[in-house]
């Protein structure tokens, strides 16, 4: 009684309270430089648009998940959500409630300039659950100045950059002692982390698939795939080129390490150049192409999907927030994108005004190999790649005896755990 | 006149009001919904009309593995983690309490209470660079004294004493101020009288100044039963449940569970750690009053 | 009774000073790290003078977390001084309520209620709490925060432990003399109460100060971070700078290390007295 009553008074209250100018909110999880481009992008938008604003808010992502989700679900989305594929994905499958945005891609004249590729990483079980807006790209770094004082290339072959990562900790690059600087910064604390790294090399040798093909047979055993899967979990683990505790590493941390000086090697992505360029590793990296693991595979750099943005079905402005949305497709919004967050997917930007490194980005001059994303098409995927994840780390706390035989054991689980999945779910 | 009695009476209803509507609002009705969400099917448990499932939520997760593991870990380390709190703050408040130590105790006393006042965020975080092994202090002293390394958060063997030491350092302060306060009010007699026995000092703990503890143990117990059953933000700040799971206790699983939206599994895990916690409470609340009559 | 030998009283008092300095330790860690370059910290983990002190990671948090730093610390002050004065009102008058009429049966099923909620495991209040906040259209504002964050058991034992040793022949007196129940509270029993008043401002202040985890839940936005939250979040960002976050922490501790040491012995006596009834 006594609640209803206090219920019925706030909701009198709100109802009473006078309309307010219409604010878009979108949440993101790109940080300072995310907020940076949104709320220009949102200043442009108000231009042609009078009364409306834009709230851009950054969360750190594992918190933008349980808010996006847990506000969908309960009624209070925000406006725009903008973040990774493969994360959106992750909400559409635990609300159901992404709306469908190939009506407002329809509503854009010019959209040549995303290839049918992109598109197929904008879909999620019929639907395009987001705008491709920023292409990520991941290519591999290193220190340049230690990379001089070891005398070393940068590395082209795994056996390279295994070879130049003990040479950095033997050389004790940074003058604070033997044992304080490592040769690779990787994580593994969360599902998504250790996959990730996992991702990156496989894709970066040249494969075309992680765990599972599109048909979802696994494949970690076949040869090439278990050599990386290998040598992966050995550098995490027996081969000891990495800090001691990545086990525990996730992105803040690895972030934490890479500028800290405290590693040579590293992942870079197309949106940390333009901070690495000026703060924290201040410019002291090259990038290039993930090592090569078999002479006659070609190596890339990662296209590791896309980053887009999602209207909520029950998003308060729904109109106005497709409107935005179709906003950042545009030049204005995408030229911002390139400059401030590093990538963008239209052609037709000045690259001008980047640095060297940006525009290695900007226009690819290396190979390009794109995720595979089976949680597009199989929807039990997510359920047997947390079991694989578990595996890993456990393989990684306390490394097998014999890692040819685990790797065997391990797809030999993960296909009969496929099947029972695909059979639950269809 | 009976109306003024009345008003007499209704007065305190009134002083009541807001303290009862905050109990209500804030924590009567949030678990209540709690509970209610864990006989609802996940996808559904938030909107107007829920699909109800009865026990199928307690069912999944009694048979999850990494749930029955994360259960077990958790009283293992309830356990484990009271004992050793417990343990520390009757050693440490003892050795205060005793005639060994004039000058300086209220400066022991302020140190290890200061954590307890430490916002416990600003604390882990700080512990979890200490452990580092590459980058912290810990390992950095180990090898000065020419001791072996240790794991510290990042391996499974060491993670949960890694964990514990740090819940240590943010909680026994507060039993060790429990103990020093019963400590303050024993009777001087009897133990002067075990002095003129011969008793020796062990026997004299045993004997005389344990039993007289006993309001300090339970109260102590009671707490550290409630407090290391929940342990929720060391686990957040420092480790997130790993590395493979050796710290993934019952509240941090539930809340993953949630932030997943798996709704109805994450609250039947609430609700069984609620009755846990509502189970040691009474017990030790029921034992505390038996002592005491 | 016999002297203890010398001997015996330095080694008790070097295992309490070594305790003692282990438990203080991480305080100065936390302070040296956030003025010594990661290359100093790599060099000698174990230094704690600063060669070089630099003050550029306060300078770095100026914005963090999602919040400016400013911002997160007006919210802390304002929340924890809001919900405390709060806090103190609401339970003395509840506690005080139920003390003088223990047997109404209202009365007692609020006690039960209250007890039994504060010993849910509160993390997973979540999505509850969420949803509360919501309903109540709270979601997101300073008020929601700070109606949630006063109540506490601590606060309610020390308050109703209090009322309980108030002899009941003053009330008597009062009565006879034709005083009224609203008289006899604010005339008579709360001036005898200013020191236990006092004691919980201060404990709530010092509790309330450390809470993150409702905070979190509640705001909509960072704009209501208090300090611990803008931390949590600062620590999990992407490609912040550890000696950032040791700033943080410090920033974040220090207050109620003062407001501690200030008043140690109310805090100490306070949170003894509050416990040992629970």
């Amino acid at each position: 009684m006594f609640i209803r009553l206090i219920t019925a008074l706030v909701a009198a209250m709100l109802l009473a309270s006078p309309g307010r100018a219409q604010q878009l909110s979108i949440w993101h999880d790109l940080g300072d430089n995310g907020t940076k481009w949104l709320a220009e992008a949102g200043a442009e938008f108000a231009k042609t648009h009078p009364g409306v604003s834009l709230r851009p808010i950054s969360y750190p992502t594992d918190q933008w998940f349980g808010r996006t989700i847990g506000a969908i679900n309960t009624g209070t989305a925000p406006d725009l959500l903008f973040s990774n594929y493969e994360r959106v994905i992750r909400v559409a499958s635990q609300t159901g409630k992404i709306g469908d945005m190939r009506a407002v891609l329809d509503g854009i004249a010019d959209h040549g300039f995303l290839s049918g590729d992109d598109l197929r990483v904008a879909s999620f079980g019929g639907r395009m659950i987001i705008l491709p807006v920023q292409r990520v790209q991941m290519a591999f770094g290193v220190r340049k100045s230690w990379l001089d004082k070891v005398g070393e290339p940068f590395p082209q072959t795994w056996e390279d950059a295994k070879r130049v990562a003990g040479k950095f900790q033997a050389g004790d690059p940074e003058g604070t002692g033997t044992g304080t600087v490592f040769g690779f910064a990787l994580e593994a604390a969360k599902p998504r982390d250790l996959i990730h790294m996992l991702d990156l090399f496989t894709f970066g040798a040249g494969l075309r698939h992680t765990l599972v093909d599109p048909e979802g047979n696994v494949v970690i055993d076949e040869p090439e795939h278990a050599r990386v899967l290998a040598e992966v979990l050995n550098t995490f683990g027996a081969y000891k080129l990495v800090p001691p505790d990545t086990i525990n590493y996730s992105f803040n941390e690895m972030y934490q390490v890479i500028e800290g000086g405290r590693t040579g090697m590293f992942r870079v992505g197309d949106w940390n150049v333009a901070k690495w360029d000026a703060q924290g590793i201040k410019g002291d990296f090259v990038v290039g192409a993930w090592p090569r693991f078999f002479a006659d595979r070609q190596n890339a750099v990662v296209i590791g999907g896309m980053r887009g943005v999602a209207v909520p079905e029950n998003a308060p402005n729904k109109k106005l927030a497709d409107e935005f949305a179709a906003f950042l497709l545009g030049k204005p919004a995408q030229q911002a994108s390139l400059r401030i967050v590093g990538s963008a997917v239209r052609r037709d930007l000045d690259v001008s005004g980047l640095s060297e490194r940006q525009r290695l980005f900007a226009q690819p001059q290396w190979p390009l190999i794109a995720y595979d994303f089976p949680e597009g098409g199989l929807a039990w995927y997510p359920e047997l790649e947390a079991a694989f994840h578990r595996k890993l780390l456990t393989a990684i706390a306390v490394p097998p005896q014999d890692m040819p035989a685990f790797v065997k054991a391990t797809a030999e689980e993960m296909r009969t755990l496929a099947k029972q999945l695909a059979a639950r779910k269809g | 006149m009976p109306g003024l009695a009345i008003r007499r009476e209704g007065v305190f209803y009134l002083f009541a009001l807001p303290f009862a509507a905050l109990t209500i609002l804030f924590g009567l009705w949030p678990i209540l919904l709690s509970i209610q969400v864990s006989f609802t099917a996940s996808a559904t448990a938030l909107q107007p009309h829920p699909q109800w499932v009865g026990l199928a939520n307690y069912a999944a997760i009694f048979a999850d593995p990494v749930f029955q593991a994360s259960l077990a870990r958790t009283l293992l380390y309830t356990v484990l983690a009271v004992a050793a709190n417990l343990a520390f703050a009757l050693a440490y408040a003892l050795l205060l309490d005793s005639a060994l130590i004039g000058w300086g105790r209220t400066v022991f006393k302020l140190a290890v209470f200061l954590p307890v006042v430490t916002p416990d965020v600003a604390g882990y975080v700080v512990w979890r660079w200490l452990y580092d092994q590459s980058f912290g202090a810990v390992n950095a002293a180990l090898k000065l004294a020419g001791l072996p390394g240790f794991g510290g958060l990042a391996s499974p063997g060491t993670a949960m004493l890694a964990l514990l030491v740090a819940e240590l350092w943010h909680h026994a302060g507060f039993y060790v101020l429990i103990f020093l306060a019963n400590l303050a009010i024993l009777d001087r007699a009897q133990t002067e009288a075990s002095h003129i026995d011969g008793a020796t000092t062990l026997q004299r703990f045993w004997y005389v100044t344990l039993p007289q503890l006993r309001p300090a143990i339970a109260v102590n117990l009671v707490y550290a039963l409630i407090q290391f059953l929940k342990t929720f933000t060391a686990v957040v700040v420092m480790t997130k449940g790993g590395p493979a799971d050796a710290t993934n206790f019952v509240s941090f699983y539930a809340y993953q569970q949630f932030d997943s939206a798996q709704y109805g599994q994450a609250t039947a895990m609430a609700t069984v750690l609620f009755a846990i916690v509502l189970l040691v409470a009474l017990s030790a609340y029921r034992v505390t009053e038996r002592g005491r009559a | 009774m016999t002297r203890p030998s010398p001997w015996a009283q330095a080694l008790a008092l070097a295992v309490a000073g070594g305790v003692s300095l282990l438990f203080l330790f991480p305080y100065a860690w936390m302070l040296s790290s956030a003025l010594r370059s990661t290359r100093e910290i790599l060099s000698a983990p174990l230094g704690l003078w600063p060669a070089k002190p630099s003050a550029e990671a306060f300078a770095s948090i100026a914005e963090a977390g999602g919040t400016t730093l400013l911002r997160a610390t007006l919210n802390s002050l304002g929340i924890t001084a809001a919900s405390t004065a709060l806090a103190v009102c609401i339970t003395a008058l509840g506690a005080y309520a139920l003390t003088r009429r223990p047997q109404a049966l209202a009365f007692r099923l609020l006690r039960a209620g209250f007890l039994l909620s504060m010993m849910y495991p509160y993390m997973l209040l979540v999505i509850p709490v969420y949803l509360v906040m919501f309903k109540l259209g709270l979601l997101g504002g300073y008020t929601g925060i700070v109606l949630f964050l006063s109540l506490g058991p601590v606060q309610f034992f020390l308050f109703e432990q209090f009322f309980r040793t108030l002899p009941p022949e003053v009330i008597e007196a009062a009565t006879v003399d034709g005083a009224s129940e609203a008289q006899i509270l604010f005339r008579i029993v709360l001036p005898m109460a200013a020191p236990v008043v006092a004691t919980v401002a201060t404990i709530t202040f010092l509790l309330n100060w450390a809470q993150w985890f409702p905070v979190l839940v509640i705001s909509a936005t960072p704009d209501t971070y208090t300090l611990p939250v803008a931390l949590l979040a600062l620590n999990g960002e992407l490609g912040t700078n550890f000696q950032g976050i040791m700033a943080m922490a410090l920033i974040t501790t220090v207050p109620p290390a003062l407001v501690f040491l200030l008043a140690q012995r109310r805090v100490m006596g306070g949170l003894t007295d509050g416990a040992v009834k629970g």
